[in-house]
């Protein structure tokens, strides 16, 4: 080894070095014992009543309970906090009663039991001023009372204004807070729901109401360690924003008297440290230097190529599950041009989605005949067919639409448009710069429509500019992706034409499918359900308003040293608290 | 000299007062981008709960809102709606109106509250310049003694003078985020060298560590992301300066030094550096702003918190409590350092002293 000999300033600065490196060697590995994960970003905000992205969706349900859960591995809600999934009578036409039934062991970490007073409590504090609850607000606005009985306080009934089958999952899917903790004093119990609910904005400040928000704000803005409550199996330890956020599971929780505990209530790891690295080249060293032990939704490439190199492939496990999120192109129906379904359809077959999927996910993926998963079996329909790559079926379409293609000097496809103007079939097509799988469906596309002589321009536009450019409409086609659960089957939002100017891109709007939406949102039963469904499916394949290309895979890849790494299609696509790691083998004497 | 810098500050602070002003005023008109922006996508059914239909998007977006302030008039005046006779009369709003609100606030300190996460914005600027200034401002140190020593050897033309020029040429044309990932993969790689960490500042939850284990594991956490910003950074400096000291030392002053018998390094360092440091003040008062404003590519890179990383990510959400606290913040630093810029001139040279 070199080691400076005469200069005395240079030895010293080598063995500072020496030591230092010596240290980072033996720091490096798995000494930790916390399960580190990695986020992309930062959760921003860990109040329960505005939470702004999965990340703090994520330590949410790591903090508290709901009362029921989405169970990662068979996509089926299942008790948390309540006992059983809940009773549902439909009251009229017009009401619904839901009544859950808490768990008998179920308390908060000072020993009192959780009740439905704190049911109540939570969803008060949705509708209190002065909290950031502009969003839950809104989703739960059709919540219209909470009765609770003295006499059986473990058991209520949330009423709710109308019938949805999704409200069933909509209650029992919020963080219950604990009412004693958080209004000591029971202010917010001097109101009745409705009295919060129907509160008008101007209306002047009540002073009750003012200090419970402040009390509130304060827990949460200040984020002190240890002192968040929650019902959850674990507390906050610290949290650094851009840095990490450590938890740590509680000594005494109440789901540990559950013999056996259910999957989604059992809390293995001691420690959880969730540590926010942006890179995804940082994230892999780190993977590889044992710095870090789950890496979720790692790209295709960088996932491949650590399963197929021996040295990785030996020290990590990979997994990969099919998931909700389904990349789309979208047409701006208000266009002439692309009015009419014949059109759309037509450049729906310029879209090779099996390529497509090939090029960006290495083959993995799924192809789909609409927004319904094929992991959906009973929703999705079977009986239609995937759309084609055929440029030559998407010239006689246009063709069928009406378009006719000129010969050079003015080559493209021209039609008579109103008042004797004539039409020519040019787009423009936007999509999030810098995102590499838009990028190479844009491309694509592009490609593929330059034979036929339809000019496409490709324009990458910034994230913020792209959601503004698609909602007033500034574009004729889009590429996204468009983030689902099989849970949700209410299309209004980006389907309907109470949507336009909102979430509905492609201002695509008939009244045959509005109404079709709206049945399926309020459907009975489960077989009515399926029979909308699929005829929506069938309806959007005839519309085309949005072409879906295919469903994106999900992959995780972990430190081999982990057992109980439990991987499914439900967002964040793995379950944290069932990871156990494996004791380090001892040298032997 | 008392006067001079009591007229520069009062335009520095003017100047500050225009910017931000003008930061302000134009970002109201993508309030609503912002306030969307910070709803849940509409793209997105992840959360938990009901889905948000359109009518219930629009009512919170109206909340949010009234929360940030944002239903009062902009500024103190305004034009209203047309009358039947097609007049648009101005209207005085006195001091209920979003630009006195901001100025009141900044006035008592309060730099507004951020639209995502509903924190106030002084304390993130001042969480994130606890980790930024460290690392720029070790970075900048680092950076100018060695372009000093480097520069002053170079003048002398030694014989690896031409190669190092060359280097140095080189290495300038490098963007940041080469640099950055050529040393991640080069020193934190256990294909190559596995010495030193990848991300962050250490870990959190070491069992007990002691202050010399913390800082230890903190300074190695740090070796990569300041030789980065040292790499970049010292180029520019070292040609600029080689320049200006063989141009000094072409001089006649500098051949009656060496004519005296002085050594070459002397001659430098004695005599041409300080009139040769003039541009280089210069080049050192434009890394002040980058001192507060980070240096996002590194700590991207390296998966480090800081103002680099707050004010991207506050651009990309328009979160613009956030991003008009950092452009006000960097606006101030960089109109003062021109100031010290003007004052090391006057210190440097007494020349332009005596002119002014």
């Amino acid at each position: 080894m070199l080691v400076p000999k005469k200069n005395p300033s240079g030895v010293l600065l080598w063995l500072i070095f020496s030591s230092l490196l010596a240290c980072s060697c033996s720091s490096k590995g798995s000494s930790h014992e916390a399960i580190r994960i990695r986020w992309v970003h930062d959760p921003e905000t860990i109040n329960p009543m505005a939470l702004t992205n999965q990340a703090a969706i994520e330590v949410n349900n790591l903090l508290h309970l709901s009362l029921i859960q989405a169970n990662l591995t068979n996509h089926q809600y299942v008790p948390a906090l309540a006992a059983a999934l809940p009773e549902v009578r439909l009251v009229g036409d017009s009401l619904m009663h839901i009544t859950y039934e808490l768990r008998p062991v179920a308390a908060w970490d000072d020993g009192r039991p959780i009740l439905g007073s704190d049911v109540a409590f939570t969803v008060k504090l949705m509708f209190c001023p002065g909290l950031p609850n502009e969003v839950v607000r809104n989703q739960y606005h059709f919540i219209k009372a909470v009765i609770t009985d003295p006499a059986t306080p473990r058991r209520f009934t949330i009423v709710c204004r109308g019938q949805a089958p999704e409200y069933v999952k909509a209650t029992g899917d919020f963080c219950i807070l604990p009412a004693a903790t958080l209004d000591p004093a029971g202010r917010l119990s001097r109101f009745t729901l409705a009295e919060l609910q129907h509160r008008a904005p101007t209306a002047p400040a009540d002073t009750a109401l003012q200090a419970l928000a402040r009390q509130y704000q304060q827990g949460y803005a200040g984020h002190p360690p240890g002192q968040l409550p929650g019902c959850g199996p674990y507390e906050l330890v610290t949290w650094e924003k851009d840095r990490f956020l450590h938890l740590r599971r509680k000594s005494h929780w109440w789901a540990d008297q559950l013999h056996p505990a259910p999957l989604m209530l059992r809390a293995k790891p001691q420690q959880l440290e969730y540590v926010i690295i942006p890179d995804v080249a940082t994230a892999i060293l780190a993977l590889r230097r044992g710095e870090l032990d789950v890496f979720p939704q790692m790209p295709a490439r960088e996932f491949e190529r650590l399963r197929t190199a021996p040295a990785t492939r030996a020290a990590l496990q990979f997994y990969t599950t099919d998931s909700y999120n389904v990349v789309t192109a979208g047409f701006n129906t208000s266009r002439p041009v692309l009015a009419d379904a014949a059109t759309r359809r037509a450049l729906s077959r310029c879209f090779d989605a099996g390529r497509l999927m090939k090029a960006t996910q290495l083959g993995a993926g799924q192809r789909t005949v609409g927004f319904i998963s094929p992991s959906d079996t009973a929703n999705y329909n079977r009986a239609l067919a995937l759309i084609p790559f055929d440029p030559i079926q998407a010239a006689a379409l246009l063709r069928q639409g009406g378009w006719r293609r000129a010969a050079a000097p003015t080559a493209g496809w021209f039609r008579p448009g109103p008042a004797g103007t004539s039409q020519q079939l040019r787009l423009t097509m936007r999509y999030r710069a810098g995102d590499p799988l838009l990028t190479t469906i844009a491309l694509q596309f592009q490609a593929a429509t330059a034979p036929l002589d339809i000019p496409v321009s490709l324009l990458p536009t910034e994230a913020g500019s792209f959601s503004e450019v698609l909602r007033v409409g500034d574009f004729d086609m889009y590429a996204q992706v468009l983030k689902g659960n099989p849970f949700m089957f209410n299309f209004t939002p980006f389907l309907h034409s109470k949507g336009i100017g909102v979430g509905n891109f492609t201002r695509f709007t008939t009244p045959a499918s509005d109404r079709l939406i709206e049945a399926i949102a309020t459907a009975s039963s489960n077989a009515s359900r399926q029979r909308l469904l699929r005829q929506f499916q069938a309806l959007m394949q005839q519309e085309m308003p949005m072409v879906p290309l295919f469903f994106l895979p999900s992959r995780t890849v972990a430190d081999k040293r982990l057992s109980g790494l439990n991987v499914g299609s439900l967002k964040p696509g793995y379950l944290a608290t069932t990871i156990v790691r494996a004791a380090r083998a001892t040298p032997a004497p | 000299m008392a006067g001079f810098i009591f007229w520069r500050l009062a335009r520095t602070f003017l100047a500050i007062w225009a910017l931000a002003s003008g930061v302000f005023l134009l970002s109201r008109h993508d309030l609503d981008t912002a306030l969307r922006l910070s709803l849940p996508d509409a793209a997105s059914q992840a959360g938990s709960g009901a889905a948000l239909l359109p009518e219930n998007q629009q009512a919170a977006q109206q909340a949010l809102r009234r929360r940030f302030g944002l239903d009062l008039p902009v500024f103190y005046v305004s034009r209203g709606p047309a009358s039947p006779a097609g007049v648009r009369p101005w209207h005085w709003h006195g001091g209920r109106n979003q630009y006195h609100q901001w100025l009141r606030g900044l006035a008592h300190g309060d730099w507004g509250t951020s639209f995502r996460t509903g924190q106030g914005v002084a304390g993130s600027l001042r969480h994130a310049l606890a980790f930024t200034l460290p690392l720029t401002g070790t970075a900048a140190v680092l950076a100018v003694l060695s372009a000093l020593a480097l520069a002053q050897r170079l003048a002398t033309a030694p014989w690896w003078q031409r190669p190092m020029r060359a280097v140095l040429v080189a290495v300038h044309g490098l963007p940041l985020f080469v640099v950055a990932l050529v040393l991640l993969l080069v020193f934190a790689n256990p294909d190559v060298l596995d010495w030193l960490p990848t991300y962050g500042l250490g870990s959190p939850n070491e069992l007990n560590p002691s202050t010399s284990q913390q800082l230890a594991d903190g300074f190695l956490h740090l070796i990569l992301p300041v030789s980065a910003l040292v790499i970049t950074a010292v180029p520019e400096l070292t040609l600029q300066l080689t320049a200006a000291l063989q141009q000094e030392l072409g001089t006649a002053y500098a051949t009656t030094a060496r004519a005296k018998g002085l050594s070459a390094a002397a001659v430098v360092r004695h005599h041409a550096l300080r009139n040769a440091l003039l541009p280089t003040l210069a080049q050192i008062a434009e890394f002040l702003p980058a001192l507060v404003a980070g240096a996002v590519v590194v700590e991207v890179v390296f998966a480090l918190p800081g103002m680099g990383r707050l004010l991207a990510e506050a651009s990309a959400a328009r979160d613009y409590p956030v991003l008009i606290g950092g452009v006000l913040l960097t606006g101030a630093v960089r109109l003062l350092a021109l100031l010290l810029a003007d004052l090391c001139y006057l210190w440097a040279d007494p020349r332009i002293r005596w002119q002014s």
